[in-house]
């Protein structure tokens, strides 16, 4: 290897300063990167750097053979564009790219490249032999074992992949396995015992792993200093609650047996096992110790850091007691379940028995006490006429009375949220309004100017001045007291026109026309407000016309109120006028039609024939210009 | 190269071998005889000895072979009518030696050719009492187990390696004696030298590798033992273990030590294991089922959620990958197992492991199938999902080395497939190697090497060309017809329900 590199470093050398002489005549391929330096491969790192070794090579050979090298390669970067060719598209050169291969790491072990079949098989690859490529390997057979009762045919495949967390230990049962010599033992013990108190695989399996695992949890360093084996005692001490009864049953007679095993091998534990790391220091020579755990990285401490995780410890630990506790709490409730179940069917067995001897005795009476339900019930008012009083009831009252101090009701706590909510809704309330203070938003007005802005509102005449020059006499009784002298109606039009400000709040809701004189003398007439008498529609009705477009009066229906005030004085005066004015009746009347039909028309343009309106007209200066709906 | 200067007469050093004729009594550990090995005398290096009612047996290594073939032979099969090269004992030398040549040992590149020649580092010794033909590297007896441990032979620590291929003394010379300098104090008597054997300096470095890396390849120092177990029962088959692995050492005892198909659990006694037959319920990896086609199913199991299976597993490939050390524990890894399916359940095949971050851009740590299922695909399949995988992860990947001898001839032949499938696709004109490293998820470096290995990246007319070789199309069409008729087996990517899993690095490094 290293006579190689040295030489290699040489060629680099020359190569480089070739390279730095010669222009570079080839084309599309670049060089920029020809100058940096190239990595050494003598050094450790032994990633090739990847192209170099071969176009080296290759420019070795060009320049040897031809002079200094026009035709030395081309650099080849990963990103170039390599043309793909058949065999025979190309004349065949050289054999001495097959020395590059020596160049190409195989990735192998050094020692192991060597190796006789390794390289018989690569170069049986590279001369294009690959059935020779085989490597021997020691053989496998079919065993013959009972593979069928072993591992019997009960898997199904879900529809879908399976997704699975359970461990090994999840899955295996008792940890501990039966042997022989375990075997022998159980015979003899299951004979002498006889048939009741005959003790199962597993049972015994369970005891001998209660054994296995006390004495490593009691001794857990029994492999290192060999303790005597760990006394019965010592297993009775360790026995809990969680400890089956099978096993507590067993443990004494199995304990010898489980003791003269452990004396066998030298108190170390009876299944195989691994070996870990011990803290001495054959570990590190110790072929067999294995898994060590890996050290992990140190974080900075800090104060904070340190309490926080004490926190955490403390409250995990905590978690875990409490859950404990309840479980065992849990536990304990069921026993007692298990004991009223059985009590019960004790109760239940003694009363059949005391009517069967009732029945025997031939003893009559009402058999209240001999019936399970019977008396039960009657057992039953006594509980519940004593509960109220006694414990049961109140044993939970005074329960959550004496928690009541630290405990708060679900309400209360409800009630107090709800109201920190409404607070904070009308904080924010107060917030907003003062964040927009003196806030005017230019933004709200419409983009299209609105209507009414346009013209002056002063041309138009309110509708009720024109037509009433004397007011009604009959109904309007004190409203239109003053009207009667009034003949002119100029004079009588201010009065009207306040009077319609009360009838009507806004002034402007009123419906007013003014009259225009169009182009080639056209009179037009314009109004304003007349919808305002239409009662204002059901939104939802009024949505279904948004986009009617028709136009026809015959089909068209309006809703209006036919009781609103407007109306009805409009309708009054109307009359009156035609009472009054009977001369002009048939033209008022007309008239008043015309006046009812611009409600229903949303623009009217006529040309003047006898209208009413003049002085209006010409009172109010019609700009002309804009029309009123524009 | 030099590397490989390790037994004297091979690569001509001057080193003179002490040589001579044996007898059955003389014969001891380290001496190298001729061997009957399928029919033709190879030398190897008698490695164990131990007695059996009918004569003494030897553990022998075939120079030049792979360990996997080390095998316990009878005395018939040794040739004494030939010499036998001597180990060299000269251990007083040595000590000195290597109290003299400490220093310069520290250079790393030095140990790197230290652990090149580990061959000479170390021989195992015989089993405990029954070897009596043992000469001075021999070791009273001990505990069972505990024979499989290195023990330097004397003449090879000065012996022929010491010198490079050239002849010349080699600058290193000293590392190869510093390597028992550490242990020196610890050394009771000559005659019994202590385990660590050479390589304190190379197996600490070691150590720290995999401690930086998180590697769980290659412990040069357990490179020569003798394997512990002898037959294996899984399944439906009896496999012969390959290599040694850290089973508990009582398991070097028995004869048949039965795994369990499914949890992998391991047993020495038949009755135990059908006991626990009785009761175990796993019938598949205890994973989540990642890719499903009507052959095969992967699994992805985490080392740390399943440490024990992961053990088991990890044991287990120990026996049939040489440079894999179950040193460190499982965690940073997952494991991705390929399974058959049938009635009893999935059937672990084969499996790779992964790091859960790998600093080095590994898309793969070990690789194996399993013995029994060798010679099938199966290792292209498993090879061919590791980079589907990467595909997924959006990175170009490769495999941990160093590559075993099968892995190397896999790696080989799956990148040649893969890159003269793309190559060949119709109107494909030209390509670039970063294109093609897109592609298939390999890195550029393996691109280029794989092309250069086979010869099709070459110049030509002041061009580089990819030369698809008369070789590589015809192998192409040869594949593309067994596939017509066996069916292909291959890797859909649509079938993977996969997306790389995150770690944070608390959950790395904390196990959270």
């Amino acid at each position: 290897m290293q006579p190689a590199s040295v030489n290699a470093r040489k060629e680099q050398s020359t190569e480089a300063g070739v390279e730095w002489r010669l222009p570079r005549t080839e084309g599309p391929f670049s060089e920029s990167d020809n100058a940096q330096p190239r990595p050494n491969r003598n050094g450790p790192d032994l990633s090739p750097p990847r192209p170099w070794s071969l176009a080296f090579r290759a420019s070795r050979r060009y320049d040897s053979v031809r002079g200094l090298g026009r035709t030395r390669p081309k650099k080849l970067t990963a990103k170039a564009s390599i043309p793909i060719v058949h065999e025979h598209q190309i004349d065949v050169i050289d054999d001495e790219l097959q020395s590059t291969l020596q160049q190409i790491e195989t990735g192998v072990e050094k020692a192991e490249e060597s190796e006789f079949h390794l390289q018989v098989a690569i170069n049986a690859t590279a001369q294009g032999k690959v059935n020779a490529a085989h490597i021997p390997t020691p053989e496998t057979i079919l065993s013959n074992l009972q593979y069928d009762e072993l591992y019997p045919p009960l898997f199904s495949q879900p529809a879908t992949y399976i997704r699975f967390s359970s461990t090994v230990e999840d899955c295996c049962g008792c940890p501990y396995n039966m042997t022989e010599e375990d075997d022998v033992f159980l015979k003899i013990f299951n004979q002498k015992c006889g048939g009741s108190g005959r003790c199962t695989e597993d049972d015994f399996e369970a005891t001998m792993n209660f054994f296995e695992e006390t004495a490593h949890a009691k001794q857990p360093y029994a492999a290192v200093d060999s303790p005597p084996v760990l006394a019965f005692a010592d297993m009775e001490e360790a026995m809990d609650a969680t400890v089956e009864d099978n096993v507590k049953h067993f443990a004494k007679h199995i304990y010898e047996h489980w003791k003269s095993r452990r004396a066998v091998t030298g108190n170390r534990s009876l299944e195989p096992n691994l070996k870990f790391e011990t803290g001495q220091d054959t570990d590190d020579s110790d072929p067999y110790v294995c898994f060590r755990r890996r050290e992990v990285r140190q974080i900075r401490k800090t104060r904070g850091r340190d309490a926080q995780s004490t926190e955490k410890l403390r409250r995990l630990r905590k978690e875990l007691e409490d859950s404990r506790q309840l479980v065992a709490f849990v536990r304990q409730r069921e026993v007692a379940r298990n004991e009223m179940v059985s009590m019960d069917q004790r109760l239940f067995r003694q009363r059949s028995e005391v009517k069967d001897m009732k029945r025997k005795l031939n003893i009559k009476d009402d058999d209240e006490d001999l019936i399970n339900q019977k008396p039960k019930k009657k057992s039953q008012p006594d509980v519940p006429s004593r509960q109220p009083t006694a414990p049961q009831i109140r044993m939970p009252l005074k329960a959550g009375l004496q928690g009541a101090e630290d405990l708060q009701l679900l309400e209360d706590v409800q009630a107090e949220k709800e109201s920190e909510i409404m607070r904070d809704i009308k904080m924010n309330i107060a917030k907003h309004i003062k964040w927009n203070e003196g806030y005017v938003d230019h933004t709200r007005a419409p983009l299209s100017p609105a209507v009414e802005k346009t013209f002056d509102e002063a041309t138009f005449r309110h509708a009720i001045t024109a037509q009433l020059p004397t007011p009604p006499s009959s109904n309007a009784s004190d409203a239109m007291d003053t009207s009667p002298d009034v003949t002119s109606p100029l004079a009588a039009r201010d009065k009207l026109a306040r009077r319609a400000v009360d009838l009507h709040e806004e002034p402007s809701r009123m419906p007013s026309f003014r009259r225009r004189v169009g182009r080639g003398g056209r009179l037009m007439i314009d109004r304003r407000n007349v919808a305002a008498s239409r009662v204002e529609m059901d939104p939802l009705k009024a949505d279904r016309f948004k986009f009617d477009q028709e136009d026809s009066d015959e089909d068209m229906s309006y809703d209006t109120d036919g009781f609103s005030i407007q109306l009805m004085q409009h309708r009054a005066i109307t009359m009156a006028k035609a009472r009054e004015q009977a001369a002009v009746a048939a033209h008022a009347q007309a008239q008043a039609q015309a006046q009812a039909a611009p409600s229903r028309f949303p623009r009217v343009i006529q040309d003047s024939f006898g209208n009413p309106i003049p002085p209006a007209g010409n009172a109010g200066n019609p700009t002309a210009a804009t029309s009123s709906e524009g | 190269m030099g590397v490989r200067d390790s037994h004297g007469e091979a690569t001509g050093t001057p080193d003179p071998v002490e040589k001579g004729f044996a007898t059955l009594n003389t014969i001891r550990i380290g001496v190298k005889a001729m061997v009957q090995k399928d029919g033709e005398l190879r030398k190897a290096e008698i490695l164990s000895i131990r007695q059996r009612k009918d004569g003494p047996s030897f553990y022998v290594h075939y120079v030049d072979f792979n360990k996997r073939l080390d095998e316990w032979v009878a005395s018939s099969r040794i040739d004494l009518t030939q010499e036998v090269e001597w180990p060299q004992p000269e251990k007083t030398d040595k000590k000195k030696a290597a109290s003299t040549n400490k220093a310069p040992s520290k250079n790393p590149k030095q140990q790197r050719v230290g652990a090149d020649s580990r061959e000479q580092s170390g021989t195992p010794d015989a089993l405990g009492g029954k070897n009596m033909n043992v000469g001075k590297a021999s070791r009273p007896s001990k505990a069972g187990g505990k024979e499989n441990q290195d023990i330097p032979t004397p003449g090879d620590i000065f012996g022929s390696e010491a010198v490079s291929a050239d002849g010349t003394p080699r600058a290193g010379d000293s590392e190869d004696v510093e390597m028992t300098d550490a242990q020196d104090e610890k050394i009771p008597n000559e005659d019994e030298v202590k385990t660590v054997s050479g390589e304190v300096i190379t197996r600490e470095e070691e150590i720290e590798r995999l401690r930086t890396s998180g590697s769980m390849t290659q412990n040069p120092t357990e490179i020569h033992r003798v394997r512990n177990l002898t037959r294996l029962q899984m399944g439906k088959f009896d496999v012969e273990p390959w290599y040694f692995s850290p089973y508990p050492d009582s398991f070097s005892d028995v004869d048949l030590v039965y795994i369990d198909e499914f949890c992998l659990s391991y047993f020495d006694n038949k009755r135990a294991f059908e006991r626990h037959r009785a009761k175990c319920t796993l019938v598949h990896p205890p994973g989540n089922e990642i890719y499903r086609d009507e052959h095969i199913s992967f699994f992805e199991v985490d080392g740390r959620r399943q440490r024990t299976w992961c053990r088991n597993l990890c044991l287990l490939s120990k026996l049939f990958l040489d440079h894999k050390t179950l040193y460190y524990d499982v965690d940073p890894f997952l494991f991705y197992c390929m399974c058959t399916r049938d009635e009893t359940g999935c059937h672990l095949v084969g499996y790779f492991s992964k790091e859960k971050d790998s600093a080095e851009g590994y898309n793969l740590a070990c690789i194996l199938t399993l013995p029994q299922y060798q010679r099938r695909g199966f290792g292209r399949l498993l090879i061919s999902f590791s980079y589907e995988l990467s595909k997924r992860e959006g990175k170009l990947g490769s495999p941990e080395k160093p590559l075993s001898d099968l892995g190397l001839l896999g790696y080989r032949q799956y990148w040649r497939e893969t890159l003269v499938e793309l190559l060949m696709e119709p109107n494909r004109e030209a390509m670039s190697e970063n294109e093609l490293a897109v592609l298939t998820a390999m890195t550029e470096k393996d691109v280029h090497e794989t092309l250069v290995v086979f010869n099709m990246l070459r110049y030509h007319k002041g061009n580089w060309v990819i030369v698809l070789t008369d070789y590589v199309v015809s192998e192409h069409n040869k594949r593309l017809q067994k596939e017509k008729v066996k069916g292909a087996r291959k890797i859909d990517p649509t079938l993977l329900q996969w997306k790389p899993p995150v770690f944070t690095a608390s959950s790395r490094t904390w196990n959270w």
